[in-house]
């Protein structure tokens, strides 16, 4: 109420005194939010209620008479909607200038006191002595008016940052609102640009998350001369040649040779393996001998695609597992029908092809080979005496070693009867691609040659195997392996096998390079499971070749 | 585990997204470059085919390999519901023979990829990590010097923060709260679903560019 004529009464001043000094006039924008003669008029007549209420009340206690509540009560809830009605008008623009009174209703009353209180809570006095004392300690030692000075100075820099900010935000404010025109425009990308954009977002996250767009293909994956800084000591400095399959990188490490030794137990690793190994289909499992004599496959470097003897490329096999599942059930099959002396001419055969196929073929192969084979060998223990002992992994292991870095391959007795002599040749890994080739090529030959080299080493003692200047890679546990068939057998001749955990191959090789002829793989293993086994004894005398 | 979002963003708006990150995370941005190899187990290793990735931090001083293993996402009607994937993840650090070691292992090289770019680490709620970098492929193998971009005109961005089957409540939260603060320049999502680009990243990027005073717009 008081505050309410201090307002009407400053602007009565104002009127009845314009020529006394500038005219103070309300901001406009008040003026016009604010009527403020309405609001005088009903400020007035609020006062006269109210002042009328009071005269009333004066009377009633000088008569000592009992109020008429209902009465009073009415008119002072008019008086109270009056001044709320007013207090509601001016409260939008008196904010900046007056204040304004607050009716005091249940939410107030509790927190009146303590917002009217005007001691800091404990805290904030704290908080507030630690700031006055950190202002003023620096200038502790300096006289009052001293002191004084330095904090006008702080405040005027204060006031002139503000002001500089203040100014700055009207400018940037005048700017931005004077340039706009007309209502904003919600920025849209044309439906041709969203549409590459969501192609190559597809193409990036895909690439990201699931390698989409990323993978080379097998003959892209050759590794090129220069490693980057951070590969080049990762891969061994002598690796060999690398071989990547198709749909997988294979990467073929390169491993120090492993030691070799006796090959006593190669002639039985073979044996069993051979009757274990899975293979190709070949018919003719007996050993109608053929003296076809494999020096068609010589060791002559890499033939590939365009050699005469590679008329299949190792590359363009088809599906190794597809081979190898037609030929465990043809090898199936035909196993049924022969006679044990038969199914191990066949066996290793199957072998040998398997060996063959083996040369690039996946992984996946080798490890079908070596479930059946594992499984085969079971079946065949009894018969052949072998010792088994040796894990399966230290037989890929070691098989891995042979095929890598030192190719040496043990060549002896391969040759006709007794006349095999040792050779050791080193084989680069395209050689024992070649002869890889060439033995897929010559199928029929292999299997003459089989029996051939069955029959021919009548007197072959382990000895003779492959052991030339001591590279035996393999150790003899590793020929009782069944796994290892015939990479046991062949020893050193293992080398060229490049894949991992080939066994298989790695017989193959050794048994090529020993027979010191382009003989397949599979012809060595043949030749060293025959020795001993004892149904091939009847055909030893057939010295061919 | 791990809290996981990703995003793109347009190349010519890098250099503004750099300028919000730093600002939201406070800290220097650090470069990144690895190449990371992403291993597939052999067909008869194991049951399930297995994935397995080597990354390597070209960055260094010195290379340093971490391999990491990525499982599978939490699943169900209360993970379509939080914004972020939540996947296992098992990182380590290992030395330089672990290529070698996983090739003896039986796996074989799937694919690689060089990232290259920046990355801030910062505190907020939870440890997040944001990456904006550029996917490269290499066109020969290992020839990580002469990568090229898989998008040239889009970089990806990530941002990932660790989580524990306890708390990845909060990490969620934090990590969808921090990416609101990229609203105006990108969408961030779950790997997979795409989001296309924002209409209001050039505006946005160029206020951020921009010198900051009475710029007309």
């Amino acid at each position: 109420m008081a505050a309410v004529d201090g307002a009407a009464t400053g602007v009565q001043d104002q009127q009845q005194q314009p020529p006394a000094r500038a005219v103070e006039r309300l901001n406009t924008a008040v003026q016009q939010q604010l009527n403020l003669e309405s609001v005088r008029t009903r400020a007035n007549s609020l006062y006269k209620a109210i002042s009328r209420i009071l005269e009333e009340f004066d009377a009633i206690s000088r008569a000592n008479a009992v109020p008429k509540w209902q009465d009073v009560v009415s008119q002072f809830s008019m008086v109270n909607l009056e001044l709320f009605n007013i207090v509601e008008d001016i409260k939008n623009v008196s904010k900046s200038f007056v204040v304004h009174p607050r009716n005091v209703n249940a939410e107030n009353a509790t927190i009146l006191p303590v917002m009217l209180s005007s001691k800091l809570l404990p805290e904030m006095e704290i908080d507030d002595n630690t700031k006055r004392e950190q202002l003023l300690q620096s200038m502790q030692n300096m006289p009052v008016s001293a002191q004084i000075e330095k904090l006008k100075a702080r405040i005027d820099m204060i006031g002139a940052a503000c002001e500089s900010a203040e100014k700055m935000i009207a400018d940037t404010r005048k700017a931005y609102f004077g340039t706009r025109q007309g209502p904003t425009i919600l920025p849209t990308i044309d439906k041709v640009q969203a549409a590459k954009i969501q192609e190559q977002e597809n193409l990036l996250r895909s690439a990201v998350n699931h390698g989409e767009g990323l993978r080379i293909s097998g003959d892209q994956r050759q590794i090129t001369s220069t490693l980057p800084v951070h590969l080049v000591d990762v891969f061994a400095a002598n690796d060999g040649p690398q071989n990547y399959s198709d749909a997988s990188g294979m990467y073929l490490k390169n491993t120090p040779p492993l030691s070799s030794t006796s090959n006593n137990s190669q002639g039985n690793v073979l044996q069993a393996s051979g009757a274990q190994l899975l293979g190709r289909s070949a018919a003719s499992p007996s050993g109608a001998t053929v003296n076809t004599s494999f020096d068609n496959t010589t060791a002559s470097p890499l033939q590939y695609a365009n050699s005469p003897r590679s008329s299949a490329n190792m590359m363009n096999t088809p599906s190794p597992q597809q081979q190898s599942l037609q030929q465990l059930q043809q090898q199936q099959l035909q196993r049924q029908k022969m006679t044990p002396q038969h199914q191990q001419l066949l066996a290793q055969q199957q072998f040998r092809q398997s060996s063959m196929n083996m040369g690039q073929s996946q992984l996946a192969q080798l490890h079908d080979m070596q479930g059946q084979g594992q499984q085969k060998f079971q079946q065949m223990h009894g018969q052949q005496h072998m010792q088994f002992s040796q894990p399966l992994a230290a037989q890929q292991l070691q098989a891995r070693q042979l095929a890598s870095g030192a190719m040496h391959m043990n060549q002896n007795q391969m040759t006709q009867g007794n006349q095999l002599s040792r050779q050791l040749n080193q084989f680069s890994s395209p050689a024992n691609n070649a002869m890889f080739n060439s033995a897929q090529t010559t199928p029929s030959q292999t299997i003459s040659n089989v029996s051939a080299m069955m029959s021919s080493q009548p007197l072959f003692t382990r000895t003779q195997f492959g052991m030339s200047g001591g590279n035996r890679n393999l150790p003899s546990q590793n020929l009782s392996d069944q796994m290892f068939n015939m990479g046991a057998a062949n020893s050193g001749g293992m080398m060229p096998i490049h894949q991992q955990q080939q066994h298989n191959s790695q017989g193959a090789f050794g048994n090529m390079q020993q027979s010191g002829q382009n003989l397949q793989p599979n012809m060595v293993q043949m030749q060293n499971t025959a020795q001993n086994h004892p149904n091939f004894q009847q055909s030893r005398p057939q010295n061919q070749q | 585990m791990e809290c996981v979002v990703q995003g793109i963003i347009e190349t010519q708006h890098v250099e503004a997204l750099e300028i919000l990150l730093q600002g939201l995370c406070g800290v220097h941005r650090e470069r990144l470059r690895i190449h990371e190899l992403c291993l597939k187990s052999g067909p008869n290793l194991g049951v399930a085919a297995s994935e397995v990735r080597l990354l390597c931090d070209l960055e260094q001083p010195e290379p340093t390999w971490t391999v990491r293993h990525i499982g599978g996402a939490m699943r169900g009607a209360g993970a379509e519901q939080i914004p972020v994937l939540v996947r296992t993840l098992n990182e380590s650090k290992v030395s330089k023979n672990a290529l070698r070691f996983f090739y003896s292992l039986g796996y074989k090289l799937d694919h690689e990829l060089l990232r290259v770019g920046f990355a801030f680490h910062f505190q907020k709620g939870a440890q997040i990590t944001v990456t904006v970098s550029s996917v490269n492929k290499m066109l020969k193998l290992h020839a990580t010097d002469e990568a090229v971009p898989v998008t040239p005109g889009i970089q990806l961005v990530e941002v990932t923060a660790p989580a524990s089957s306890e708390n990845y409540t909060e990490v969620v939260v934090a990590v969808s709260s921090f990416c609101e603060y990229l609203a105006p320049l990108l969408h961030l999502s779950k790997p997979g679903v795409s989001t296309g680009v924002v209409p209001t990243a050039a505006a946005a990027a160029a206020s951020l560019m921009s010198d900051g005073g009475g710029t007309t717009l």
